[in-house]
């Protein structure tokens, strides 16, 4: 057949063909981009009232990156859909929007999960690899992850994941202001909004999760302690910075020291398994038989210096060093 | 009496709202009364008389992992381990095919007196028969004196140790410190290889090591290496240091492969597989004195019987498309030179030719058949050959009748090294992983990877102006 008969037939199958046609890959990719554009909208707002704030058609438009024109066509699309209400300048999520929202959420803060315990991708990194996934789950396939993954009830961040019932529990924060004993406590929560005191929060080299005392309080200052570094912050500044009461484990491991420091033969006794141990890991450490109140102790080194061999409940057992940092002991 | 039904959905939103009250920790709890429970049914039933072998143990464990004995200890059992495989094998091998070939000529020359029309002899007893006979006489003798010497030295508790003191290496690359047991496996044979990852229990580690594993040469690649590293690369030393010449050239390509493991494991871990899950534990466990037996049982019937039994069932029909393609004429030529002919340019291009490259696509199932193949198309016979049985003769029928170079024979070894895992192999990766993707993937690596190596080397040489 001739070149110019065979070619454009070709053509237009490719471009009409039914499941796999240039065009309806074209519009699943158009419709999976509207999608993610309303979902990542959602969230805003979702995250604007657990704040205590609206959203705005501006804050969207800022947090989406989208010009005004495709905002007010957003809004007015999901408002006929239902999800929100418009209250002059200020957004509100509807029931069905904050049940839509919350799934997003969760959808986020599980994969994140998965990613940081099983998959042991670096903290760094899971956020972004989230964002991209929160958008493809279904309810089902959610409920088996959580299930999996044995219901967590915290993302690695610390920010609570909400339940299947579409509820967000409360994080337990307050301002490291209203505190009035000397803790240890720990941040949980670092306000984002105004910009100025956060920068000057991170600035200082405070973050998520670090565990801190307040050794000074003074109307000009407030000065925390990890241990190591000492941290000056306004006041003002520092009621941005939420804390919350440490768990028994943890203030177990204030006195504790890593697995992986102990010198050959010494022996210790396991305080706890670190947090940051999840899933997998933390599963084959416990059938392992590292549990909390084992003696466990180095005995055999490695030419490479890593890993070492402990001897823990008459087995030797080899654990690379960034693994045996997560164990927290006590030399006895 | 009143009865009180509960449905399943309480209990199931009880347990839900009683799941929020449970502190973090209460798993570590769980497995923590677990372990008091057991450790106190043991105090009961578990006398405990010596302590005088655990110290025994510990003096061994600081000799084999120390710095100055343990890699010496480890390269030199290594090296006993592949010393007995090729040069026993060699005795058994001839031994066999002496007997099978016997059989195939006596099956010959039975259906030629009872009448058979000449095509039917042909496909039967020099297509299948013949492919199986090379397979079992080829593949047998060296899986049966290395896996007993592998699995002695694993039912020893040697093994982890190997594994403990490289640990560090594969650690760089994002692999696991026993894939470099699964590599030692992969000289006995890759499909067994690939079987062995199950002592990898972290799926991200594993799946690299069963991915990688190809890049180890097994027993059926070997004797390729050998005959190319005397024939070519030892030919152009005084006689002398043949021998030693044609180790070195063989032990080199061997480093390059494990170069390649290392290359593609760390490539692998930053790429298709960053989010697949991971850990590292590995057990010490004490040494055993080996129980004969079941090493006997391990090594033969679960390695060496069912590698063995897989090859064959590739073997036949390999046997079979083989001898068609040398038996179909069409003028002058037959199927198999026509085939080779028009892959030659591709061939010519990657420092190889036509023929090397049908030898490959038709000897998938196994690697042993490639060379008989070659030597077949190259002599122009109707069935699988050994070849010239010297090397002079060797060198004269493929650098002479053949226009062979030193290029061809370099690369050659190289894509023998690299190219895809045979059939049997395949088949075992889509079965340890249950998916044609990953079965996939490790085809295409590998291939990717040889066509690259040589098309480099080759347009190198080219333009180096060396051949």
């Amino acid at each position: 057949m001739n070149f110019w008969i065979w070619f454009p037939i070709l053509l237009l199958a490719a471009t009409f063909l039914p499941r796999y046609g240039l065009l309806t890959l074209y519009k699943d990719w158009r419709s999976a981009k509207e999608r993610e554009q309303l979902e990542d909208a959602l969230k805003h707002l979702l995250d604007r009232e657990g704040q205590g704030r609206h959203a705005s058609p501006e804050s969207l438009a800022g947090t989406l990156n989208l010009p005004r024109a495709k905002i007010t066509r957003l809004i007015a699309d999901m408002e006929s859909q239902g999800l929100l209400e418009t209250h002059g300048s200020q957004l509100h999520l509807t029931a069905e929007g904050t049940r839509w929202a919350m799934h997003v959420v969760r959808a986020h803060r599980l994969w994140e999960r998965y990613l940081a315990d099983e998959a042991r991708m670096p903290l760094n990194k899971i956020h972004d690899a989230a964002q991209k996934r929160e958008h493809s789950f279904t309810e089902a396939q959610l409920n088996d992850l959580d299930a999996a993954l044995g219901h967590p009830t915290h993302d690695p961040h610390g920010d609570p994941i909400p339940t299947r019932e579409g509820k967000m529990p409360s994080a337990e924060s307050q301002p490291i202001t209203a505190r009035q004993d000397e803790g240890p406590v720990r941040i949980v929560h670092i306000e984002d909004e105004p910009a100025i005191a956060y920068e000057q929060i991170l600035a200082a080299g405070l973050r998520l999760g670090q565990v801190i005392r307040i050794i000074e309080r003074t109307p000009g200052r407030i000065v925390l302690s990890d241990g190591e570094t000492e941290y000056r912050l306004a006041p003002a500044v520092a009621a941005n910075v939420g804390v919350a009461t440490l768990p028994e484990s943890e203030i177990a491991k204030t006195n504790a020291v890593p697995l992986a420091d102990l010198s050959q033969d010494q022996r210790a006794e396991i305080v706890m398994l670190d947090d940051s141990v999840q899933g997998f890991t933390r599963r084959r450490f416990l059938d392992l038989g590292l549990t909390p109140g084992a003696t466990i102790h180095p005995e055999l080194g490695n030419f490479f210096g890593d890993p070492r061999a402990y001897r823990v409940r008459g087995t030797l057992i080899a654990l690379r060093k960034d693994q045996a940092a997560r164990i927290w002991v006590r030399p006895v | 009496m009143q009865h009180t039904t509960i449905q399943p959905n309480d209990i199931l939103a009880k347990a839900e709202t009683l799941r929020e009250t449970l502190s973090t920790s209460f798993r570590d709890e769980m497995v923590k009364s677990l372990y008091s429970e057991a450790e106190k049914i043991a105090k009961r039933a578990v006398k405990t008389v010596q302590e005088k072998k655990y110290d025994l143990d510990q003096k061994i464990d600081r000799l084999v992992t120390s710095p100055i004995t343990g890699l010496p200890i480890m390269l030199i059992l290594l090296g006993i381990v592949i010393w007995l495989t090729v040069s026993g094998a060699n005795v058994a091998s001839e031994a066999i095919a002496n007997v099978l070939f016997g059989i195939g000529d006596g099956g010959r020359a039975l259906f030629n007196q009872i009448g058979m029309p000449w095509w039917i002899t042909g496909f039967l007893w020099d297509g299948v028969y013949l492919g199986l006979a090379w397979v079992v006489s080829v593949m047998l003798p060296p899986m049966a004196i290395f896996f007993p010497a592998f699995t002695f030295l694993e039912d020893l508790g040697y093994l982890p140790r190997v594994a403990f003191n490289l640990d560090w290496l594969f650690k760089k690359a994002g692999a696991h410190g026993k894939q470099s047991l699964t590599m030692a496996m992969g000289f006995g044979c890759n499909a067994a290889g690939v079987v062995a990852t199950r002592v990898i229990d972290s799926p991200r580690e594993r799946l690299i090591a069963i991915l990688t594993n190809n890049f180890v040469p097994c027993n059926g690649r070997f004797p390729t290496l050998i005959m190319l590293a005397t024939v070519f690369v030892a030919a152009a030393f005084p006689p002398a240091l043949t021998s030693f010449v044609a180790a070195g050239a063989v032990v080199g390509v061997v480093l390059i492969g494990v170069a390649f493991t290392f290359l593609m494991s760390w490539l692998l871990s930053r790429t298709v597989l960053k989010g697949e899950a991971s850990a590292f534990t590995l057990e010490l466990p004490p040494y055993r004195r080996p129980n004969v037996t079941r090493i006997l049982y391990t090594s033969l019937i679960d390695r060496t019987i069912f590698v063995l039994w897989r090859a064959m069932q590739t073997a036949a029909p390999a046997g079979a498309i083989i001898w068609i393609l040398a038996n179909i004429h069409l003028g002058d030529s037959n199927l198999a030179r026509m085939i080779a002919d028009w892959l030659n340019p591709f061939g010519l291009l990657l420092g190889l030719d036509g023929v090397i490259l049908l030898a490959y696509i038709i000897a998938i199932p196994a690697n042993e058949i490639v060379v008989p193949t070659m030597m077949m198309v190259y002599m122009g016979a109707g069935m699988m050959v050994d070849g010239p049985g010297t090397s002079a003769g060797i060198y004269d029928l493929l650098v002479n009748g053949h226009g062979w170079t030193m290029l061809t024979a370099v690369n050659l070894m190289l894509f023998a090294l690299l190219h895809n895992p045979c059939a049997t192999t395949i088949i075992t990766i889509y079965k340890e992983t249950k998916s044609y993707k990953w079965a996939a993937v490790s085809v295409l690596i590998t291939l990717g990877t040889a066509f690259l190596v040589t098309l480099l080397t080759a347009s190198f040489a080219h333009f180096m102006g060396w051949v």
